[in-house]
């Protein structure tokens, strides 16, 4: 019974049933959308099928019970595998083979055997030496009528595999180590506000931090075809009211105080922008004024009330009509007519100009005699940040660089042996020369052929 | 149109033509089809590192200097070089043009849906934030290293699969060029090793990024959770050679289904949702 479970948990059939099984899992998972991400899809599967996903879950998938119990089945079997293969390997690499007479130059091909006028002993002598610079694990055994030589490379290649399948573990114990003694966080901060309350991401709750985080400014930057190239957060962070560490967060360059990191995650307008409007009748001078969305004004000597309906930042994130703009409607007792402003309205008429022509609704100027201008939009923002506390990377970072020396180990060297017998042959001196290998038999013949082209240099 | 697209666009011939020439050597069976084959495949890579090389330079030009390995065009342009240079350094190593072929149309294939595509958007474009890092080149090229060894693979496989359609005595010429089934077989394994190692080292950078710009190492987004079943799929392969010594049409099998989700996790995750969306 117990040889049974041992032998099944150490089965490549259990192994390729996991790695399958696993790999579909992971398919189902990236194709049902996780919740973490937002549960926004949900709403287009049915109640049931809603209900029958959550209890087996599938909305969590890689966090969930079962595939848990998944990746410990494949560890498990990784281990107990290793264990049991592992006497062997360590006697194929520990053990030298007995110099047997016969049985390595059976059947050896004519081209591997190679005949000298030259004495014996001189042959042997300079074979040895040849092994001695060649291989490792030299054995000679001299017989009435023949020397033999046995030598070998690359017998710790057995371990390779060893050395893969341990970094595969340290990574999955990294992983564990992290889940558990790890957090991840989040927290939205607007500008010129502080906090040391953080919302768990995963797990529900809230955390308290041992330092204050302060949001100083949030910025954007613009390439010039309006693709973003900067976001920027600058903060500070405060212990009992003194400046810890200040400095500038971005994509890429994250921060990490008191061993949380802080990653720039995302942005946010807060409502309540201002926006700075010129108002111009015919050639007059013009007055600006500073208005709210919602906010209504009179035009002067106009029987008319203008509206500010909307402020935006950046109405089209990209193409010609991106940038600041404000939408005006007007209320006057000949008709109500609305028209968008933009701050880089020359710059669009120089790509277009018969815009106003083309699309009236974008005429600063529509309710004549007035011309609305956008100096410019103040705007309040919030910073999106991402806190992370993982001590498990380290560990992971281990794991990840040995499987890649594992790899090294397992693909690129083999445990090749050879045998050298030296012997007379119809009153000649003959050389004969056997090999094996574990893996790689085209390395293997290169190798084999290299050494019978010495040997032949020699003699 | 910027010059170094225009090169490009050339190139896409000069493969079209190379894997036009390997097809007609292996159906006719004359060695004559075979220089013009290997020449235009040569000719078509100096080009493609030289146009590669300026359009770097261009974007210096533009102010907005990056490798050319940022979207979806410079990605397909990238995936037929390290296909090409690798078919060739191989070529070169077994002395073989049998398997151009079977490689050079993924080359030309690539290089055609960079090209002609309306969906794909050659001009250089700036860097977004995320994509503002160091790591961007050395996850590029040895992810993209490990997708062109494993399309060798897949060629291989391929190949072994028709090889076996025509075997028992049948003496065509069509046959004569396709290499030993051996020889197949080995050549198709040492493809997938080096895909492994490759496509491993893609996921190592892959981390390392994403925990300076995400916050973790590991996030189940599609792309990765697909780069990972492709390292499943081609791990559960080698495991049965190793341990089971399957061989031949099993591996040829094995070689294109894990081709197939290479392609996946190249091209399907975009239809998903994540984080990789500007691939």
């Amino acid at each position: 019974m117990k040889k049974a479970v041992l032998s099944f948990l150490c089965s490549l059939k259990l192994t390729i049933g996991l790695l399958i099984i696993i790999a579909a899992a992971s398919i189902l998972g990236t194709v049902i959308p996780q919740q973490y991400d937002g549960g926004e899809s949900l709403r287009h599967l049915s109640p049931g099928l809603v209900k029958a996903f959550r209890s087996l879950q599938l909305f969590d998938m890689y966090h969930s019970v079962w595939f848990i119990i998944l990746m410990g089945l494949l560890s498990l079997n990784l281990i107990v595998c290793s264990l049991n293969r592992f006497p062997t390997s360590w006697r194929l690499f520990s053990k030298i083979p007995s110099l047997d007479r016969t049985k390595p130059f059976e059947n050896l091909s004519p081209d591997r055997v190679l005949v000298t006028e030259k004495e014996q002993n001189e042959v042997v002598r300079r074979a040895e030496k040849l092994f001695l610079k060649r291989y490792k694990r030299i054995r000679t055994e001299a017989t009435a009528n023949a020397t033999l030589f046995y030598g070998e490379k690359g017998a710790y290649s057995r371990f390779g595999v060893y050395v893969i399948h341990a970094s595969i573990l340290i990574v999955i114990a990294g992983a564990i180590i992290g889940s558990l003694l790890g957090f991840e966080a989040f927290v939205n901060l607007p500008e010129g506000e502080s906090t040391n309350t953080v919302h768990f991401g995963r797990q529900r709750g809230i955390k308290q931090l041992d330092f204050t985080v302060r949001c100083d400014k949030f910025s954007i930057a613009y390439y010039d075809n309006g693709m973003p190239k900067e976001y920027r957060s600058d903060l500070s962070f405060l212990k009992n009211g003194d400046v810890i560490y200040q400095g500038s967060l971005l994509v890429n360059h994250p921060i990490t105080v008191d061993g949380i990191r802080f990653y720039q995650a995302s942005y946010g307008s807060i409502p309540g922008a201002h926006a700075y409007i010129t108002i111009k009748k015919g050639n007059e001078e013009g007055t600006t004024i500073k208005v709210r969305a919602k906010d209504s004004f009179y035009l002067e000597g106009n029987d008319a009330t203008a509206t500010v309906e909307r402020i935006e930042e950046n109405l089209m994130p990209m193409g010609m009509f991106r940038g600041p703009a404000v939408l005006i409607a007007i209320q006057s007792s000949g008709a109500n007519i609305s028209f968008w402003v933009f701050k880089d309205i020359e710059r669009i008429k120089r790509r277009i100009p018969d815009l106003f022509q083309k699309i009236p609704r974008f005429n600063p100027g529509l309710f004549e005699p007035y011309y609305f201008k956008l100096n410019k939009i103040e705007n309040k923002y919030y910073t999106g940040l991402q806190l992370s506390h993982d001590p498990g990377v380290s560990i992971v970072a281990i794991g990840s660089f040995l499987i890649i020396i594992g790899f090294l180990i397992t693909f690129f060297s083999s445990h090749k042996r050879f045998w050298i017998r030296v012997d007379e042959h119809e009153g000649k001196t003959r050389i004969s020369v056997a090999a094996s290998s574990n893996r790689d038999p085209v390395g293997l013949k290169r190798e084999i052929e290299h050494l019978i082209g010495h040997l032949k240099g020699m003699i | 149109m910027i010059i170094n697209t225009t090169i490009l666009g050339w190139v896409t011939f000069v493969y079209f033509a190379s894997a036009i020439f390997y097809i007609f050597r292996m159906v006719t069976g004359r060695e004559f089809w075979g220089p013009p084959a290997s020449l235009s495949a040569l000719v078509g890579l100096i080009a493609q590192t030289f146009a590669l090389i300026l359009r770097w330079a261009e974007s210096y030009k533009m102010g907005i200097g990056h490798a050319p390995l940022s979207n979806l065009y410079e990605s397909l342009i990238f995936f037929a070089w390290t296909i090409v240079l690798l078919y060739l350094i191989m070529e070169w190593r077994i002395k073989s043009r049998n398997l151009g072929a079977f490689v050079i149309p993924f080359a030309f294939l690539s290089m055609a849906y960079a090209s002609f595509s309306p969906h794909v958007n050659s001009r250089i474009q700036p860097l977004i934030p995320a994509l503002q890092s160091n790591w961007l080149i050395s996850h590029v090229i040895t992810c993209f290293f490990g997708y062109a060894a494993f399309t060798i693979a897949c060629g291989l496989g391929l190949m072994y699969l028709i090889k076996g359609l025509g075997e028992a005595g049948d003496s065509r010429h069509f046959w004569r060029f396709l290499p030993g089934r051996e020889i197949l077989d080995e050549l198709s394994y040492h493809s997938v090793v080096i895909g492994f190692i490759f496509l491993t080292l893609g996921i190592i950078t892959g981390s390392v990024w994403a925990y300076s710009a995400w916050g973790s190492y590991w996030s189940w987004d599609p792309k990765e959770t697909w780069s990972l079943i492709t390292w499943l799929i081609y791990a559960a392969m080698l495991h049965s050679r190793f341990v089971r010594g399957w061989r031949g049409k099993r591996m040829a099998i094995m070689s294109i289904i894990g081709f197939g989700s290479v392609l996946f996790t190249y091209f399907g995750v975009n239809y998903l949702p994540g984080l990789h969306s500007y691939f």
